[in-house]
């Protein structure tokens, strides 16, 4: 090809994709030596937790909304769907108590904690979407009842939790599209900031380092580490962290 | 913290620069995805899951002919919760509001229903071969609204001390309630075989899947409501975060339903506006923590990251006083 | 119903305090993620050796 080529969309964003998210970031094969903790866990947790979900939810959607009151299979489908729902909130919670008393929004990150909460908000929607469209008493009562709270802010002129056909459609692609959608955004904000350090301890003593040690503990061998032990150098790019 | 101290603080804790350790994020993730799996066919072997059976307009009416023919005399005579809810049903009431805002009212009646016309009047009238039913319900509509009010509430007062006979009809002591006996004891009829479940889903077309009107009419008696207090799902009974039977409800909710249980909510008839605005301006803070001063130092201040650090902190010891 | 090998089918019994309010299972699932959160922060971790920055 002749003379300089046009600039490309495409080329831009596989571009801007690969500076924010370099291969070695997006699947590390280390983590900060601080991840010493089972509350790391919670993260990972909750999303095989919505894995399970998802699955179990496509199952259930194969043979549709009535066939689990009347077969065994479908109803062990369904037990399934609500237990990975008791077990995803359960997981999330914790992850984000662990993630709130480490201040995980810290060094730039608040778009993480913004992320995981906003998930955690559209998710209970999603999951009242799903209670309603059961089909049998409970969906009855969850639905008649929720209906004045969604009337009283107007959200019900729209919102229509006795319509069953309407609930099934939110709870089946338009809300769990929307969890998904943000606890992808939620995971590559994660990868992309990496892990939050600890918080420093102002007053830190160097500790004494044995010299034939330093290539083991290279920041305990660096003579200019601030008292927090988070070294100023710099390092290569691709840095790892937890999920 | 001053304000500049604060930013170069929160810069140094944009990128870790210090040691790292070995990882391999694929099999932590193919370890929990077996561990949450196990859990949960565990527990479904264990508990299963609940499934109530739906309460029908048929059963209603057979179960509690009283109660579903005095919900339909409400319904008749528009002081049902229906009959004068408000939008998005009706212009019967304005609905909640909350000081000068009334978003129910602004955001209008999109689901139109009258609850006369729907419930009563429009299932009658599509039963043909009765006359003396026909003739009742043009006395009815052709009668000032007046008597009309008079005879639904003669009626209503009559039916707190009815009776139910053999065949599953309503006896209330005689006084002077115009057709409306007789519409009533048809209605009933159609309801016990199961007719009226049909008729109050039909709409514009054939193909349904808006339950609106039926679980609306039966919301405005008593079948839904009394199931729901023998299962503890009353608002009352912090119903909300409940499940039937003895399994774990929605315990994520037991902030939203905290404040339905205490003053002013509890006695306020603007309860649902005023508890959802209290919720929507927590979860924007909750959203929002990382902004809050004070929230936001909390971890800071209440050391529980020494426990979640307490390797690191080891590596690094204070300083000797 | 599918067969369970315990039975949830009975109504709730409740945990009742002033106004407080609770049916037993709920108060279960919260009291084990108190507990849950509490052993993650302060049970030990496995470590696996500190190795130097990533190059």
């Amino acid at each position: 090809m002749s003379g300089p080529a046009r600039p490309s969309w495409t080329g831009a964003v596989r571009e801007r994709a690969v500076r924010a998210l370099p291969p070695e970031k997006l699947l590390p094969d280390s983590q900060p030596a601080y991840m010493a903790s089972w509350i790391y866990l919670f993260g990972v947790l909750s999303l095989v937790s919505l894995m399970l979900i998802i699955a179990s939810g496509l199952i259930l959607g194969l043979k549709g909304p009535g066939w689990w009151h009347f077969t065994g299979v479908g109803h062990f489908f369904n037990s399934i769907h609500l237990w990975s729902v008791e077990l995803f909130f359960f997981f999330m919670v914790i992850h984000l108590w662990g993630k709130y008393w480490m201040a995980a929004w810290r060094g730039g990150r608040a778009r993480v904690w913004m992320t995981g909460a906003v998930t955690f908000v559209v998710a209970i929607p999603c999951a009242l979407t799903g209670y309603v469209s059961q089909q049998n008493f409970d969906a009855q009562w969850i639905s008649t009842q929720a209906k004045d709270g969604m009337n009283a802010v107007g959200v019900g002129a729209f919102f229509n939790v006795t319509n069953f056909g309407q609930m099934y459609s939110y709870h089946v692609l338009l809300l769990p599209l929307a969890v998904v959608a943000l606890v992808v955004a939620h995971i590559l904000l994660v990868r992309k900031h990496g892990i939050v350090p600890p918080f420093q301890r102002s007053a830190l003593r160097k500790p004494p380092v044995d010299p034939t040690e330093a290539d083991e503990h290279p920041v305990l061998a660096r003579e200019h580490a601030p008292g927090n032990g988070s070294p100023a150098a710099p390092h290569p790019v691709s840095r790892g962290g937890g999920l | 913290m001053s304000r500049s101290t604060r930013r170069d603080e929160d810069e140094s804790y944009r990128e870790w620069k210090g040691a790292y350790r070995p990882y391999d994020i694929v099999r932590e993730a193919a370890i929990a995805l077996l561990v949450v799996l196990a859990l949960v066919v565990g527990l479904t072997i264990l508990f299963s899951s609940p499934d109530d059976p739906a309460s029908t307009i048929k059963s209603w009416s057979r179960g509690d002919p009283v109660d579903f023919v005095t919900t339909a005399t409400t319904e008749l005579d528009g002081t049902s919760g229906t009959g004068s809810y408000g939008p998005p049903y009706n212009h019967n009431s304005d609905g909640q509001h909350m000081a000068f805002i009334h978003l129910a009212k602004w955001a209008g009646v999109s689901h139109p229903i009258n609850s006369a016309q729907d419930f009563v009047l429009a299932p009658l009238r599509s039963l043909t071969g009765q006359p003396a039913l026909q003739h009742a319900i043009s006395t009815y509509r052709a009668a000032p609204a007046k008597t009309q009010s008079g005879w639904t509430t003669a009626y209503e007062t009559a039916l707190a001390k009815a009776s139910t006979t053999a065949n599953g009809s309503v006896s209330v002591k005689p006084g002077s309630y115009g057709p409306v006996p007789t519409m009533m004891g048809a209605l009933l009829r159609f309801a016990q075989s199961g007719g009226l479940d049909g008729a109050l889903l039909t709409s514009k077309q054939f193909f349904q899947t808006d339950y609106t009107k039926p679980l609306l009419f039966m919301a405005d008696g008593g079948v839904l409501a009394n199931r729901a207090v023998a299962q503890h799902l009353d608002g009352s009974q912090w119903g909300m975060m409940n499940e039937t039977g003895s399994y774990p409800g929605q315990t994520w909710l037991w902030l939203y339903t905290f404040w339905y249980q205490i003053k002013p909510f509890s006695t306020s008839a603007n309860a649902d506006i005023l508890v959802m605005a209290v919720m929507g301006v927590l979860t924007l803070a909750l959203i929002l923590i990382p902004f809050i001063p004070g929230i936001r130092d909390i971890p800071r201040r209440v050391p529980i990251y020494k426990l979640i650090w307490r390797e690191h902190y080891r590596s690094f010891p204070p300083a000797d006083a | 119903m599918t067969a369970a090998i315990l039975d949830l089918s009975h109504p709730a019994n409740t945990v009742h305090w002033h106004f407080f309010l609770m049916s037993v299972s709920n108060v279960v699932v919260i009291v084990l993620m108190l507990l849950v959160f509490a052993v993650a922060i302060v049970a030990p971790f496995p470590g696996r050796g500190v190795k130097g920055p990533k190059k």
